[in-house]
């Protein structure tokens, strides 16, 4: 039996979420192994202090590696943060041979022509996402061996600050074990909480953790567009903590516990209690003051969201259908009443697949199975091809396609 | 004859107002202070027509060549060249005064421009610069916006102290239902509140005085952030009921922050009922929570009009992120508080002492390393994220919360 360990590894600002798996044969994957540590040294989806999120990484590997009693071969890395950017960028080629029958070669022109966008010295790609063929003006799925003249193609390239992917890698291969790929956390959970369906029709998927809120577009089956809001759960916190003019810790009790993403009629009566147990420094809050605090947040971002200009491009044409929101934060009470107003789309909250055991069923594990899923398929997928030097950081960084 | 001597002795303090919004505030003041002892008023603008509607006395146009008269539209390069060009009337505005309050909102292109030249010529002639500073809101615009953090950063750079008090902080305390209009007027509200402050602390009579020399010890280290709080409280637990007020004060939300004030002055302002036990009780929790009792100078006042109620007024300047290089050599001293003085007539205590100017001038000398900190107002309201780069997004610190950036009051309670 031949059989492969990966790891798959998201550094949260939260927390850090390491789950192992076996792919038997090429064939199958099973969930052999978990860890989570709260993380430090991460805010706003990015590493700022090297050692403390490196020590809370090892100890959810290690934990991981303990429960699944494994060695792990290969991570696959969570990437997020403000520093992820993308453009879209394409090419045309006009098809060589006299029969004007498209050929291999001709594919290889456009989609190196297509890739060779330069980049500053401190970024670098990290995917490069093909929206799919056009032969004169027609898209097509496969072009090879088709008639036209003018063969085009697309590109999402998404790309991050050398620094800020290598200091991640760092602490990974801190622990002894080497990056298979870096993936974009959005593209990850986007992938776990849709269906082929909603890809098919357009879905708009939020991942709203504690830092940041990642977000992806997949239109016809392909992603279209990702980005990152360097805003999460702990802004909500942090403007309750101001709001409210207490600290941290009451605030974030008081979110969970008190908070609601929609307005609430005021009245004068609603009041929540700050700590709950009359103790000194225990007053009552209008429940309205502390859901307008929270509404104008949210509301913020899905407006930033949908202001996003690939995104209200795709908006314009009536191009997305749905709205999924997974994460952390999108457990807050009535987001997805706001989601709806602000959309204008029905709005759910995302649910890992079904082949998910219960106690990974949560969104805080979206991201993480992504991460499985796909080093799952890049064994299973004859059309991955190794692509020549594109990243100076990973040797091997493969290409995601027909995604 | 020797009241005549004392009154000649005593510190002279000027209320400049800068722009439309600064004279607005001064002839707020005017009106609100029925006492104007050992106080001057003063409107500076660019625009001859606003100066003219200002019921204050001293009215300086400055600029005339540049602007004649019309005011700077919004443009502070403008306001500038227009106060670089009248240093001469800027200099005999502040001369002879040893405490100089500077109102301006730097949302205008008068008040910005003018201030940080005002501060720095009145800074040369010796003087103490306190200036108060309104911080436009984020909905004005982001071009308005950057025009006041630059302008924030310059009067940093000159002024002993300055107290930004952004807009978006101070519509939180409005009734849910006054107009936007009104937060304006809450500004002028904050500022007398704090000049009203100082200036009774310095020249009433009260139970405790701060004479000029110690309020300048207050604000001899130029520290980066400075803290100004303000309490009321009335009714049968004034005290009680001021405390509250104060950690609610809108200005010191950031726990963090209120707590790092180096050099705190605490201003109390009584009835004639306020008893030495309940200023002990208003100092043992206001040092607990903003300072330590080392560094910390309190005054406390009579107004005979009042009873059961009680003012807190805390300014503070912070040394955050200048200790490095300096307060190891310049160790603040330590403030003793001076000895109850019931009954007795104290204006003599707020006497300025001769050496006081000379001192002042020698202080100049010390560099001034206020810019070395390089925050600016915004920073003050990020809170959690304060040490994380600025969240820019189309000009906008995400990182600071929607609801101030918006403009949504609040309902607390």
């Amino acid at each position: 039996m031949n059989s492969k360990i990966i790891g798959a590894v998201e550094i949260g600002t939260s927390k850090t979420v390491v789950l192992i798996g076996e792919i038997v044969n090429e064939k199958t994957l099973n969930i052999v192994g978990m860890g989570v540590s709260s993380s430090r040294g991460v805010k706003k989806g990015e590493i700022i202090d090297f050692n403390a999120a490196s020590d809370c990484t090892h100890a959810a590997i290690m934990a991981a590696e303990e429960s699944a009693s494994v060695r792990v071969d290969g991570v696959y890395l969570a990437q997020s943060g403000r520093h992820l950017e993308t453009f879209y960028n394409d090419a045309e080629v006009t098809v060589k041979s006299s029969d004007n029958i498209v050929n291999q070669s001709d594919i290889r022109r456009l989609l190196t022509e297509a890739k060779s966008k330069q980049l500053s010295e401190d970024r670098a790609i990290i995917h490069h996402i093909r929206t799919g063929f056009v032969l004169d003006g027609e898209p097509v799925d496969d072009p090879e061996h088709m008639e036209g003249h003018k063969l085009g193609v697309g590109y999402w390239n998404i790309h991050g600050s050398v620094k800020k992917m290598s200091d991640s890698i760092h602490i990974i291969n801190g622990f002894g074990l080497q990056v298979e790929d870096l993936i974009v956390s959005s593209l990850s959970s986007g992938k776990m909480v849709t269906t082929e369906e909603e890809r098919k029709s357009g879905v708009l998927v939020i991942d709203i953790g504690s830092g940041s809120t990642d977000y992806v577009l997949f239109n016809n089956e392909y992603v279209t567009h990702t980005g990152v809001i360097a805003v999460g759960g702990d802004h909500i916190t942090n403007d309750l903590s101001i709001g409210l003019r207490t600290n941290a810790k009451l605030a974030e009790m008081l979110k969970v516990k008190n908070g609601k993403a929609t307005l609430e009629p005021k009245s004068k009566n609603d009041k929540v209690m700050l700590i709950g147990d009359l103790t000194i420094g225990d007053r009552s809050i209008s429940r309205s003051g502390v859901c307008q605090i929270i509404n104008a947040r949210v509301d913020e971002l899905f407006k930033l969201i949908r202001g996003d200009k690939n995104v209200a491009h795709y908006f314009s044409k009536r191009q997305i259908t749905s709205v999924v929101l997974t994460g952390g934060s999108s457990q807050l009470k009535d987001i997805d009443r706001l989601g709806e107003k602000i959309f204008g789309l029905p709005v759910t909250l995302g649910e890992n697949p079904s082949w998910v055991a219960s106690d990974l069923a949560g969104p805080e594990f979206s991201t993480a199975l992504g991460l499985l899923y796909f080093g799952f398929s890049y064994k299973d997928d004859n059309l991955v091809r190794r692509e020549g030097k594109r990243s100076k950081l990973i040797k091997g960084v493969k290409q995601l396609l027909g995604f | 004859m020797e009241s005549q001597e004392l009154f000649e002795n005593a510190v002279r303090i000027k209320i400049v107002g800068v722009g439309g919004a600064g004279n607005n505030a001064v002839d707020r003041i005017r009106m609100d202070m029925e006492q104007l002892d050992g106080l001057t008023l003063s409107c500076v603008n660019t625009d001859l027509k606003t100066l003219s509607d200002s019921i204050v006395g001293e009215t300086h146009l400055i600029g005339r060549n540049i602007t004649r008269g019309l005011g700077t539209g919004g443009d502070p390069e403008l306001g500038r060249k227009a106060a670089e060009s009248d240093r001469e009337t800027i200099t005999r505005l502040v001369d002879g005064f040893e405490l100089i309050f500077i109102v301006a909102s730097l949302g205008g292109g008068t008040g910005a421009g003018l201030s940080p030249v005002i501060a720095e010529v009145a800074k040369q002639q010796g003087g103490l610069v306190i200036a108060f500073v309104n911080m436009p809101f984020t909905f004005e615009g982001e071009r308005r916006f950057k025009m006041a953090d630059s302008a924030l950063k310059e009067l940093r750079e000159v002024a002993d102290a300055v107290i930004p008090l952004p807009n978006d902080m101070l519509l939180q305390e409005e009734a849910a239902q006054d107009s936007v209009l009104n937060a304006f007027s809450k500004a002028d509200e904050w500022i007398t509140r704090g000049v009203k402050s100082i200036w009774a602390i310095l020249l009433k009579s009260g139970l405790i005085n701060v004479n000029f020399s110690t309020l300048r010890e207050v604000f001899n280290i130029p520290g980066g952030k400075t803290l100004f709080g303000f309490g009321v409280g009335q009714g049968p637990n004034f005290i009680q009921d001021a405390l509250d007020d104060l950690v609610l004060c809108p200005l010191l939300h950031v726990p963090d922050f209120s707590k790092v004030a180096d050099n705190l002055l605490v201003n109390i302002v009584g009835g004639t009922d306020l008893q030495m036990s309940q200023v002990q009780e208003i100092m043992t929790f206001v040092t607990d929570k903003f300072g330590s009792r080392e560094n910390t100078v309190l005054g406390a006042v009579i107004d005979e009009g009042k009873t059961n109620t009680v003012e807190i007024c805390v300014l503070g300047t912070t040394n955050a992120g200048t200790m490095r290089n300096f307060t190891k050599a310049r160790v603040a001293p330590a403030h003793r508080l001076p000895e109850p003085r019931n009954q007795v007539p104290v204006r003599a205590v707020s006497l300025r002492e001769k050496t006081t100017a000379g001192e002042a001038r020698k202080m100049d000398l010390v560099p001034n390393i206020q810019q070395e900190l390089g925050f600016d107002g915004v920073d003050e309201n990020r809170g959690f994220f304060e040490e994380t780069g600025r969240n820019e997004h189309d000009g906008l610190d995400l990182d600071v919360p929607t609801y101030l950036r918006r403009g949504i009051r609040v309902v607390l309670n």
